[in-house]
């Protein structure tokens, strides 16, 4: 597009012509320049410059000559642009209207002069007269003259005044609205008479209509009439087009290249046109039909390279034309939305245009060459090309020459055209040019991520690179082409592209990819039946995709690393060889293209062994190089360098010495591969250390400098060959049997040793709350030494699962605290502080870790795990041993031996309590006689009284237990003074409670201080297991210490104490009395009733009914003489008493107002009673 | 005149491709075909550009080259049929139709109990009959 003239890229401005009164020139002509749309204005200082400006016609236009030397003349529209304006504004300064009459007479012929000029050319005119000053006055009759002289209207005689800002400003908007009509009436009329020369067909020739219709729609665009520039443009293409077959009037090759040079001016400005009213479909469909109507005509054979030359002209300016206005095209999915479907998107992207002009631009270099050949081997004189120059048509050349003083067009023969135009042509360096072009295409469609045709484009642009020698950049560009065909398994052009990366790496003399690109191509899956390409046009420098171009690589790279070939075939001396200097080494991975020429599956022919023991190995290998090739050695790797062997060929001369001498030599009868045929090799492997055994690779010796290193691979997880899985053929399995290939592993876990070691755990029942459970552990050696061992000890909840790590275990502290390890005690006789410092010790709450010392074959060693349960829980424990039976401490020689066992946690005793009254002396609680439905159920106890607690302590578990002692203890000692426990002997000869009994002992207690709630503190048990067996695996010497809170009690100043006072047996017939005491704690007078029932056992001296009252703070006896009449456990008489003021009655229970009557008086045997107390109260 | 047809499968790969021409221009035919891969895939990853071929199978025309006309169809399996035709006036109504009864072709192929999926298409039978359909190519429209 660059190349275009300017006039031609840009539309037309109207032009305007100011004259006179220079000092103003420079404001006018900016004004107008800031117009919208601008105007361009020519100065002149003076009127009669004019004539200088606008020459004369030089032909007359009323009658065209019948035939034209061409189209359209070159400099018409820069002439129209720059140099002939539509409007003449002549400036008089006031002065010389209203001056004397010489100036006058000055002013009047220089408008003549003026009129003259213009006239011819129609070009309007405009007369200011510039006021200088405000005061100047030009009498209207001078005005009059000089109007009538001008012969205008009154409309374009302005005047300028220029006082102030607003008045300039003022004058400056009149007169360019009037250039501005001015210039739209010329450029109407001119358009208007030119238009009708062509309705009425006044023209002698199709060139005169070509040419009208090209200056009506330049007229247009001048107006900004740009439909009706477009239909002119459209009328003018076409007529243009009709001329191909009927015009004569120069040499055929001088008249096509003529008409396509108009052809292309009348395209670009349609394209322009359309594009600037944004209608892209239609500039597409232009463009289309444009480009079908002139792609047949060639023209001669030997002026091809002119038609593709523009070609792709015509395809680039498209294209920077639409990448130009392509910010306006947002949408183009829109556009393609509600366009015609015979458009594509894709005709709408600019890269499209490029890659085509790069192709034509390509059918030119090559026509180019052929036509330069020729005119070489015609071997023309080289003069003729020289003085040729465009000629004053458009499209024309002629040669320049020298005759007298002033030069002379002469026109052209065709041979004579032809030959500048080659020699024209030869000046450029197309390949470049192409380049450029695909670079532009290449990297707008990577952008788009439009790989596919990204990589086309790439490999035309690799191709050039190519051809002009650059094969870096073509081989960086053709590499990343390949691994897109590769992936898509497009084997055609991925067989040419590697055809090319050859060449490139063999004249970049870069032996390993040459030889990788070789082997890869002759492994690609190309049968003899595809790529049938005859001849060697099409295809690259691989020659044409087949069998026999296969073999061909094969034998020429098979050769090459013989070290018999160099890489190039020229007789240069600096040929490459593959040598002992300069030894190949190829790698294949997984994912390497040349998994293809040598793939190595090994398999295990068993998943698990012992280490020690032996195993089979497969090694199969794979090749799809379609000739047969030997292998001179095999190097199998493993991750165990001890495995590692090497397989040569036994038809080969024992070469032992090539290898390591450490590693196994095997021999294989043949090592020969032929295509997609196994070759499988089995052999013994024996392990020594346990852990994993891997075969990493093989490596392949081909030759006496070449290897390959194959990565081995897995037959059950090895993936499909790329390429060749596409292929429709048999799938052959890697191993004979067809289990091993779908299971095989080229890895084996060799297993640890068997230990032989015995770890025991001792502990055997279940562990109690709080004791500390000691769990003895026992370490005995059966064969091995224990080098480093380390024991490790796990605590884990049963029902929670997983092990505790260390580390996890700080999380979990929180629920696991219930049971706890408290240590780790060395074995019997060896102190904690024997242990060396280097020994590891390690004890957590759930997880500990010893070190085992050295231990001899037979010998022991024991330890002790202490465990505490705070909480009652099942526990697993899990101890493990891992240690090396040799001396090194490498890891890899480590077993490891395991044992587990799951103990109870149980509580062992069980504490009840009970609180009692005393016997016979009842205090009235009034607490006790409201119910209270949802009180809190503490027990209420009197204040001052003495009240009875019975502790209990029951054996739960499965065990005798040994009673040390049972008491109450305050927890705080300011409470503890709150009342007074009581009890007798406060240690116990440790009695024996066997599983299921309870052991109870009573406490009497007090309460002294009157407090709503007080708090009694805790019960400690002390006890033990019974040793008395003999046999106590876990339990310690040491006693411990079950503890449980007593519940907080209420106090409440009883008001009425009643007690009753009876002996403690009675005599048949012997009479007693029989007390009932009420004592008032009140300051009140208490009024009580109290009635006696008659009881059949006894006879009965006193009141049955009566009321008694009670003085505060006073006691009350009433007392009752009885007999027994009967013998035994007889009835009292009943008693109640009610209390008035509290409305509550007292009844004493039935054991209570019970009495022995011993028929006699009985004699006792008073013995120790205080010592047996205890005991009895046990038995009960 | 059809000078191409081609099957590709679902990695992009080509299962099946043939040229009609006598001059030896598969290799450039190869790149017509692969490239108007990239096009389906857009037809397919935005759907709302084809606007009313949603759910269909023709994909229409996808790439005109300067010679030759690429045509696309996509089967419910994913697996996409081109067409390269060198006619410059083709109805779409002929395409369509070519390409129904290539996709029946296509079926009777894959249908072989010894064809492997995604493997090449290497029938003798299909391509004789894919030979015959492009032979009957726009001969129903002359009719």
């Amino acid at each position: 597009m660059e190349e275009y003239p300017e006039e031609m890229r840009s539309p037309p401005v109207s032009l305007v012509a100011v004259a006179g009164c220079p000092e103003l020139h420079q404001t006018v002509s900016t004004h107008l320049h800031s117009l919208q749309p601008p105007i361009n204005s020519l100065a002149l200082p003076d009127l009669s410059k004019i004539s200088l400006l606008i020459a004369s016609k030089p032909k007359d236009d009323q009658i065209p000559r019948p035939n034209p030397d061409g189209i359209l003349k070159r400099d018409w529209l820069l002439k129209h642009r720059t140099k002939i304006p539509s409007v003449v504004a002549a400036f008089f300064s006031s002065d010389c209207v209203s001056g004397d009459p010489a100036q006058w007479l000055q002013l009047c012929s220089d408008l003549d002069n003026l009129k003259a000029v213009i006239r011819a050319r129609n070009i309007r005119l405009v007369l200011v007269v510039v006021h200088s000053h405000s005061k100047d006055d030009i009498t209207e009759d001078r005005m009059l003259a000089l109007r009538k002289r001008a012969e205008m209207d009154s409309k374009y005689f302005v005047t300028f005044a220029q006082n102030d800002e607003s008045e300039l400003k003022q004058s400056l908007h009149r007169l360019s609205s009037i250039f501005a009509e001015l210039a739209n009436t010329y450029y109407r009329d001119e358009g208007r008479r030119i238009k009708t020369r062509i309705e009425k067909k006044i023209y002698s020739s199709v060139e005169l209509n070509v040419r009208y219709c090209f200056k009506v729609a330049v007229y247009a665009e001048f107006r900004r009439d740009w439909a009706e520039a477009i239909r002119f443009y459209e009328d003018a293409y076409h007529t243009l087009r009709e001329m191909i077959g009927t015009s004569t009037r120069l040499p055929a090759i001088q008249r096509l290249v003529e008409i396509k040079t108009i052809a292309e001016q009348l395209h670009f400005k349609i394209s322009t046109l359309l594009l600037h009213g944004g209608k892209i479909a239609e500039v597409v469909m232009w463009f289309r039909r444009h480009n079908a109507s002139y792609t047949r005509l060639v023209g001669a054979p030997e002026a091809v390279f002119l038609h593709w030359e523009w070609m792709s002209r015509q395809f680039l300016v498209f294209a920077e034309l639409l990448e130009t206005s392509s910010a306006t095209i947002q949408n183009i999915s829109f556009l393609v939305g509600s366009a015609e479907r015979s458009l594509t998107e894709w005709e709408f992207r600019p890269a499209n245009y490029y890659q085509l002009a790069a192709q034509y631009l390509k059918e030119k270099r090559t026509s180019l060459e052929v036509a330069v050949s020729i005119s070489e081997t015609l071997n023309a004189t080289d003069s003729s090309a020289e003085s040729v120059v465009p000629s004053t048509y458009v499209g024309q050349f002629a040669r320049l020459i020298e005759q007298g003083n002033e030069f002379v067009m002469q026109p052209l023969t065709d041979e004579e055209y032809i030959h500048y135009a080659i020699s024209d042509g030869k000046r450029f360096q197309d390949s470049f040019e192409i380049i450029a072009l695909l670079k532009k295409s290449y990297d707008y469609f990577s952008n788009l991520k439009v790989h596919r045709i990204g990589a086309f484009c790439g490999f035309q642009m690799a191709r050039e690179y190519y051809g002009v020698g650059d094969f870096s950049n073509a081989k960086q560009l053709f590499d990343g082409i390949a691994s897109l065909y590769r992936r898509e398994g497009w084997v055609t052009p991925l067989w040419e592209v590697l055809g090319y990366l050859r060449e490139c790496s063999r004249k970049q003399s870069m032996m390993k990819e040459f030889v990788e690109y070789s082997l890869e191509m002759a492994a690609l899956p190309i049968s003899s039946d595809t790529g049938v390409q005859s001849s060697r046009k099409e295809c690259g420098p691989a020659g044409p995709a087949s069998l026999l171009q296969k073999e061909i690589i094969h034998n020429e790279v098979f050769g090459f690393i013989g070290g018999e070939l160099g890489l190039t075939e020229t007789e240069n001396k600096t040929d490459l060889k593959v040598t002992g200097d300069n030894p190949l080494h190829l790698e294949i991975d997984l994912v390497s293209p040349l998994r293809l020429v040598l793939l190595a599956s090994v398999a295990f022919h068993e998943q698990i062994i012992k280490p020690g023991s032996s195993t089979l190995i497969t090694l199969s290998l794979l090749s799809q190089l379609p000739l047969t090739f030997v292998i001179d050695q095999l190097e199998v790797q493993f991750n165990q360098p001890a495995c590692n062997f090497i397989v040569v060929n036994s038809q080969q001369a024992p070469s032992g010495a090539s290898g390591v001498d450490s590693h196994r030599v095997e021999t294989a009868p043949s090592l020969s591969l032929s295509s997609n045929r196994w070759l499988r090799l089995t052999y013994d492997v024996k392990p020594d250390q346990s852990g994993k055994l891997e075969c990493i690779s093989v490596i392949a010796k081909m030759g006496p400098h070449f290897t390959i290193c194959c990565r081995a691979e897995s037959p059950a997880s090895m993936n499909d060959l790329p390429l060749w899985k596409f292929e429709d053929r048999v799938e052959t399995h890697p191993t004979k049997d067809p289990a091993l290939s779908f299971t095989g592993q080229k890895a084996i876990q060799v297993e640890e040793p068997e230990p032989q070691i015995d770890l025991n755990l001792g502990a055997f029942g279940p562990a109690f709350v709080g004791e500390s459970f000691l769990v003895p552990v026992t370490v005995t050696s059966k064969g091995h030494d224990v080098h480093s061992g380390e024991l490790k000890i796990n605590l884990v909840d049963v029902r929670g699962g997983g092990l505790f790590s260390p580390r996890e275990s700080e999380h979990i502290s929180m629920d696991n605290a219930h049971v706890e390890l408290l240590g780790i005690s060395g074995p019997e006789g060896e102190d904690e502080s024997d242990q060396g410092v280097e020994k590891i010790k390690k004890i957590q709450e759930s997880f500990g870790l010893v070190s085992v010392p050295f231990l001899k074959c037979s010998d022991s060693w024991s330890c002790k795990l202490e465990i505490k349960w705070h909480r009652p829980k099942p526990i697993m424990l899990y101890v493990s041993l891992g240690y090396s039976p040799d001396g090194d401490d490498s890891t890899a020689h480590k077993v490891n031996i395991h044992k587990s066992l799951q103990i109870e946690g149980k509580t062992a005793i069980l504490i009840s309590h009970r609180f009692m009254l005393p016997f016979r002396r009842d205090p009235l609680l009034l607490s006790r006689t409201k119910p209270v439905p949802e009180s809190d159920q503490l027990t209420t106890l009197p204040l001052n009284e003495t009240s009875v607690l019975v502790v209990g302590a029951k054996n739960c578990a499965d065990v005798p237990l040994q009673l040390m002692s049972i008491s109450v203890e305050a927890d705080e000692d300011d409470i503890g003074m709150s009342c007074s426990v009581q009890h007798g002997s406060d240690r116990l000869d440790p009695a024996i409670v066997v599983p299921g009994e309870e052991f109870k002992k009573v406490f009497s207690i007090t309460p002294k201080v009157n407090l709503p709630k007080l708090r009694l503190g805790n019960v400690c048990v002390r006890w033990r297991r019974d040793s008395g067996t003999g046999e106590q695996p876990g339990s310690t010497e040491s006693s411990v210490l079950t503890k449980q809170i007593l519940p907080d009690v209420n106090l409440e100043l009883p008001s009425l104490v009643v007690s009753l006072e009876c002996p403690p047996y009675g005599i048949l017939g012997d009479p007693f009395t029989y007390y009932i005491k009420v004592q008032n704690q009140t300051h009140l007078l208490q009024e009580l009733k109290l009635s006696l029932a008659d009881a059949q056992s006894f006879v009965l001296c006193g009141s049955h009914n009566d009321t008694i009252y009670v003085l505060p703070k006073s006691e009350n006896i009433l007392s009752y003489k009885l007999v027994p009449l009967a013998s035994g456990a007889q009835q009292l008489p009943k008693f109640t008493v009610t209390s008035v003021r509290y409305s509550t009655a007292f009844q004493p229970s039935n054991a209570v107002s019970t009495l022995f009557v011993f028929p006699s008086k009985p004699h006792f045997k008073m013995v120790d009673v205080g010592e047996k107390q205890t005991e009895s109260l046990a038995a009960e | 005149m059809i000078v191409c047809v081609a099957v590709v499968g679902h990695q992009n790969n080509p299962l099946y491709i043939q040229s009609f021409t006598d001059a030896d221009d598969a290799l450039k035919l190869h790149h017509i075909v692969h490239c108007s891969l990239d096009v389906v895939d857009e037809r397919v990853n935005n759907p709302k550009k084809s606007g009313p071929t949603l759910n269909e199978t023709f994909l229409g025309l996808l790439y005109p080259t300067e010679n030759y006309k690429v045509y696309g169809y996509l089967t419910n399996t994913k697996v996409k049929f081109i067409l390269v035709t060198t006619d410059l006036d083709v109805r779409d109504a002929d395409v369509r139709n070519f390409f129904r009864r290539f996709h029946a072709a296509y079926v009777d192929a894959v249908s072989n109990p010894f064809h492997v999926p995604g493997k090449k298409i290497t029938s003798k039978t299909f391509a004789e009959t894919v030979s015959t359909i492009v032979k009957s190519f726009g001969l129903s429209s002359a009719g």
